[in-house]
């Protein structure tokens, strides 16, 4: 495959290129997506029409609920949402009438559609434009929960979630979106449900995801010295590739778990929990979590920064792990 | 499929589609009190006209997407009344594996596309429909049901502008049991769901076309949702139809029979002294109607109760699509 290096941005922006060609269903709506600033969906309109490419009013209710009818009438809707902390304002069309229609209708209807979002914080705008959320969708049944980490994985793994028949949360984290890297120029898929081992090490096992990755493996790289750090992306929350973490786990023995999200009940706490059940006897030493306490996130830079995960805590968590 | 003027056949269907929902809701009802179904729930008694005048003008590929009180929308839709019954008592043979129940149901064969159980809920589902016919371009119309009360949720009234602003393929029918109705029917209202008497003065708010009409009288259902329906197929985009309807029994605790005050507003009742002076009705024909809207609805009573329960394995399928 010829590799290029280019954005995350591009990388999701090509998903929807190739996709969109293939299959004419594929429609994709929300707000502003037709305006060319955004590069996820830059050119989209131009490229395939306004009536596949449409702007909503600002109504997340009742655009997302259209997504979840038109999936249900044969459509692939990609619906985008701003951010994921306006999703609050659709819970009821995104956990009842998404994640729930399949299941309740006994399979006699399915919802194909991906409600791509933005995430994360890190550039001081406060607490209703700043949250990662996955684990609330992660808790709710019959939604996948796909937070990709590097330019690869957001075009294979959106590209996966476009072709997959159960409704999907695409995660992108706003800060990942200039970052470069090699992505082949061809469709490919990323599966959903299968982690990717960022790092292989042999002393500590760190589970991190979305933006995390990239500051777990600048503390692998950090604590090269002294220790052996195998750094996990399980890529999808749900579903979890649970035997990537506890294969992981019964090598190294430690395990510190890495996370944006709000620590309580949240995504840190499930592999924290999924460690204790199935491979407690390996563990040498307590799991350690780094998440962000829950607390909503402020504006101001330095108390945002204070909240946050940073490679220097998971240093300072990896090197607690090893006594 | 949507003539506007209704000859003999066609007014006698919509007479007998009001039967089959009265006679099947009565099963319901006393199924219910035998403790023959896991559940009560709405009923759609003294609204039968709006359901049957409306879906006179569906076709199967056209959608609906109903309530909580779906039960009249669904057999008016043209679902077999066997697997609805069935799904009603949770057995396997339902349209739902018996996981739906009343609140959930979907018949995706007949465009029965959701009751719901949340007020409202189904409205942003019923636009998505409608984009899909008109991406289409299928001719196809959506229709969405809800009530006064549905009326008032966010969801729905963003749903109106999206789809006027996208001019989807839709009806909006909002049934409305409001103070003025409930007034007419003498009870008393402390604090209403509306301060207005009419939901269709709303459609103006979102430039769309809005009329309320009586919905105890099937032909004017019939006449207004005609004319939008058709409006919509042909591109016109949305429009809002409000029936005025009274719950005669509206939920199970309520008797069989509608009391001589209420019979007065009954639609069934009303259409009999319609067509009967008319000439169309006679009492031999009424009774052919009722008796074989009766045996069916045994029979799906019978085919319910001879269904097997879902294996206890149902519980863990279709959280995700098949295959995934």
């Amino acid at each position: 495959m010829d590799m290029r290096e280019i954005t995350f941005g591009e990388a999701l922006n090509e998903a929807h290129m190739l996709e969109m060609e293939r299959d004419q269903d594929i429609i994709v709506f929300g707000e502003n997506v037709s305006s060319g600033w955004r590069a996820a969906t830059k050119g989209l309109k131009e490229r395939f029409g306004r009536e596949r490419v449409r702007d909503a009013p600002i109504t997340e209710t009742a655009f997302i609920g259209a997504g979840v009818g038109a999936a249900i009438a044969g459509m692939r809707p990609i619906v985008e949402l701003m951010l994921v902390d306006f999703s609050l304002v659709a819970m009821d069309q995104i956990l009842n009438q998404m994640a729930k229609s399949t299941y309740m209708s006994g399979g006699a209807v399915k919802v194909p559609m991906t409600l791509r979002v933005l995430t994360g914080a890190g550039t001081s705008s406060g607490a209703t434009h700043s949250e990662s959320l996955h684990g609330l969708f992660a808790h709710m049944p019959g939604i996948k929960v796909v937070v990709p980490s590097t330019p690869f994985d957001a075009k294979g793994l959106l590209i996966s979630s476009i072709r997959d028949d159960s409704p999907k949360v695409f995660m992108e984290h706003r800060l990942l979106y200039p970052f470069k890297g090699y992505v082949p120029e061809e469709p490919y898929t990323v599966p959903l449900g299968v982690a990717n081992l960022v790092r292989e090490g042999t002393d500590v096992t760190v589970v991190a995801t979305g933006l995390m990755v990239h500051e777990a493996v600048k503390a692998a790289d950090e604590l090269k010295p002294e220790a052996s750090i195998e750094v996990i992306d399980p890529r999808t929350l749900v579903p979890l590739d649970e035997e990537a973490i506890l294969d992981s786990v019964k090598k190294t023995g430690r395990l510190v778990v890495v996370d944006e999200d709000y620590k309580f009940c949240g995504f840190s706490a499930e592999v924290a929990a999924l460690v204790a059940e199935k491979a407690l006897s390996s563990l040498e030493a307590p799991v350690a979590r780094v998440a962000t306490p829950n607390v909503p996130l402020p504006y101001n830079p330095s108390l945002e920064r204070h909240l946050l995960p940073s490679k220097e805590k998971i240093v300072g968590a990896v090197r607690r792990a090893m006594g | 499929m949507s003539k506007l003027s209704l000859d003999e056949p066609g007014l006698l269907g919509l007479y007998r589609v009001m039967i089959r929902i009265r006679v099947f809701e009565n099963a319901v009802r006393r199924l219910a009190k035998e403790g023959k179904m896991p559940a009560r729930f709405g009923l759609y008694t003294g609204q039968e006209a709006v359901a049957a005048g409306v879906s006179a003008h569906l076709g199967p590929d056209d959608q609906i997407g109903s309530t909580h009180r779906p039960l009249g929308h669904l057999i008016a839709k043209g679902c077999n009344l066997n697997r609805l019954m069935a799904e009603l008592c949770g057995k396997a043979t339902g349209f739902n594996k018996g996981k739906a129940g009343p609140y959930h149901l979907f018949d995706p064969s007949v465009g029965a596309l959701g009751a719901n159980g949340v007020v409202g809920g189904s409205v942003p589902m019923a636009a998505g429909y409608a984009l899909a016919d008109q991406l289409r371009a299928d001719g196809c119309v959506s229709v969405s049901y809800f009530g006064e009360g549905g009326s008032n949720q966010g969801g729905v009234q963003e749903t109106l502008n999206l789809a006027a602003c996208w001019k989807l393929p839709m009806v909006f029918i909002c049934e409305n049991s409001s103070p003025e109705v409930q007034r007419m029917l003498g009870h008393e209202i402390d604090y209403p769901q509306l301060s207005i008497d009419r939901v269709s003065l709303r459609a103006a708010n979102y430039g769309m076309p809005g009329s309320t009409r009586d919905g105890w009288d099937v032909l004017e259902v019939y006449k207004a949702a005609g004319e939008a329906i058709k409006r919509a197929r042909e591109g016109g985009g949305p429009t809002l139809l409000e029936f005025k309807v009274h719950q005669l029994e509206g939920n199970l605790e309520g008797r069989i029979e509608a009391n001589e005050k209420e019979k007065v507003w009954c639609p069934i009742e009303l259409f009999k002294a319609k067509l009967t002076k008319d000439g169309v009705l006679t009492p031999k024909i009424d009774e052919k109607i009722r008796e074989e809207e009766t045996t069916a609805v045994q029979k799906a009573i019978d085919y319910a109760m001879s269904s097997p329960e879902p294996k206890l394995s149902e519980a863990y399928t279709d959280v995700f699509a098949e295959g995934g």
